[in-house]
């Protein structure tokens, strides 16, 4: 039987130890800042009048929803980072020791690393809905309850790497590998219709790309080149309903007995 | 000279210890050009400002992954600070000066090491799509300027680490700059096309960003576009003279203190 207050408890937990990494939070947001008062701007004048029509609005507006995605994704996938510190500092066999079953512990971390990253996000969400404007409250709310379970997928994803490899190195070479490859084949900076079709092929079942354009067409973003939200719904609750399997599956099997380098 | 080398090959040996470090790196920068550029050369209006995005950008991923590769030496240098591991560098028989020169030098050419293998992806890629081969004394030029953004990277991270103590601070101190610098230069667009967008004062930091200098610089001679200009070499030597300066002399000030 899971306890919703024990998964709330590791959640909790989660969300306190964010504080830690208040220097990569400045730097995420210098570089959110970054990337859309200066390279958003410029790009938007760099491309053609086609482009405009075919998103459905200026590419300013369109990247700027592309970059919160991006954003979150690359603050939630850092729970991994925490599972690595927690192996270094031996606080993994404290946290097996506690009254609280090794389900409530992977969920509750997923749920505590995504909310903790959502709850960071906020503020430069709301910041781009106002530079977008949202004309339909019941698509937003869609598209947030989405994001939310997008994010606790990223965190599962996260906690899934993170145990299956048990080491730091090649966790973080994994990550920077994926990061690389997952967000410029996804339609976070671009639409889907630019891309070459061997690129199209790998973006269409990104999860990032049902994130962005579920996030778009959340804020009134209206395009026949966006994802269908259907689709994009189904994709999300799909990725978040795998990883966080995974992760349950995976955390019991090889949270313990040690090998962590 | 035997001072110096001793501390470029320690360097050397800490660099290398962040090989996966390196490698992401490297699959970012690749995949910048082999994915983001190549998406962009078909959105790109070529009747504004360029004909072939992915041929404009390829020097240009390699300026940016220069300077991120040779802004790394900072990060150390601040962490030897907190840790006073300084005090052991100052108990090694090498003079202060020796001691200052090794670390700039050492996170310049750790950065000229870290481009190779973007420099001949460049080299690839514009021999392929453009049909240009750079002369030797092009060449030489090319990796002279590489060098000299090296070194004064290396100088610009090694004075912002010596500027605090505080790990916080340095950290956001370098995405300020570092950021600022990628951003608003020509590495990702032309000259033009900033200053019809941004104000002023971002069109002349832009100008004159030794990064919009080495990128143009290494254009002029892989595409032969924008012209080569006198004054993209003197900004690049100027910076390298000043931030290894001001590094060499932080330095040797601060791990006295």
């Amino acid at each position: 039987m899971i306890s919703l207050r024990n998964i709330w408890v590791v959640a909790e937990r989660d969300l306190r130890t964010f504080v830690n990494y208040k220097f990569m939070l400045i730097m995420r947001a210098i570089w959110f800042l970054a990337q859309i008062a200066l390279f958003g701007l410029i790009v938007n004048k760099m491309f053609k009048p086609d482009v405009e029509l075919a998103i459905g609005t200026s590419y300013f507006n369109f990247y700027a929803a592309g970059i919160i995605i991006t954003l979150l994704y690359s603050t939630t996938v850092f729970i991994g980072y925490d599972i690595y510190e927690e192996a270094d500092h031996g606080v993994i066999e404290y946290l097996l020791s506690l009254p609280v079953s090794r389900k409530e512990l992977v969920l509750g971390r997923s749920i505590g690393g995504g909310l903790r990253s959502f709850i960071y996000v906020s503020p430069m969400l709301l910041f781009v809905l106002y530079l977008i404007g949202v004309t339909n409250l019941l698509q937003f709310l869609v598209a947030f309850i989405s994001l939310f379970l997008f994010a606790f997928g990223v965190a599962g994803f996260s906690i899934t790497l993170a145990v299956s490899i048990k080491s730091s190195d090649k966790f973080d070479i994994l990550l920077g590998v994926v990061d690389a490859l997952i967000v410029r084949l996804s339609t976070t900076l671009y639409p889907l219709v630019y891309m070459p079709n061997y690129y199209q092929a790998f973006a269409r079942f990104n999860p990032l790309t049902f994130a962005a354009d579920l996030f778009r067409w959340g804020a009134g973003i209206e395009s026949t080149v966006l994802t269908n939200p259907a689709v994009a719904v189904f994709g999300i609750i799909l990725f978040f309903s795998i990883f966080t399997f995974l992760g349950i599956i995976l955390h019991e099997r090889r949270l313990e007995g040690g090998g962590w380098q | 000279m035997k001072a110096v080398l001793h501390i470029l090959e320690r360097d050397f040996r800490y660099f290398f210890r962040y090989k996966w470090w390196i490698v992401g790196m490297l699959s970012m920068s690749l995949a910048d050009l082999f994915i983001m550029a190549v998406v962009y050369t078909r959105m790109v209006n070529p009747e504004l400002f360029i004909e072939n995005y992915f041929l404009f950008f390829s020097p240009g991923i390699m300026i940016t992954a220069l300077f991120a590769a040779a802004f790394m030496i900072g990060r150390e240098i601040n962490a030897e600070i907190r840790r006073e591991i300084s005090h052991y560098m100052l108990s090694l028989p090498i003079k202060r000066w020796k001691l200052a020169l090794g670390r700039v030098l050492a996170g310049g050419l750790r950065g000229m090491i870290y481009t190779i293998p973007l420099l001949l992806t460049t080299l690839f890629v514009t021999f392929v799509l453009a049909g240009n081969v750079p002369s030797p004394l092009q060449m030489l030029i090319i990796i002279l300027a590489l060098f000299l953004i090296s070194v004064g990277t290396s100088g610009l991270s090694i004075t912002l680490a010596l500027s605090t103590t505080s790990f916080e601070k340095y950290v956001t101190a370098r995405g300020v700059i570092y950021y600022l610098l990628f951003f608003c230069s020509t590495v990702f667009y032309p000259l033009n096309l900033i200053q019809s967008v941004m104000p002023q004062f971002f069109a002349i930091i832009a100008q004159y960003n030794p990064l919009s200098c080495g990128a143009d610089l290494a254009r002029s001679f892989l595409l032969g576009y924008p012209p080569l200009e006198p004054v993209m070499i003197l900004d690049l030597v100027i910076f390298a003279l000043i931030f290894a300066s001001l590094a060499m002399f932080a330095y040797m000030k601060i791990i006295q203190k």
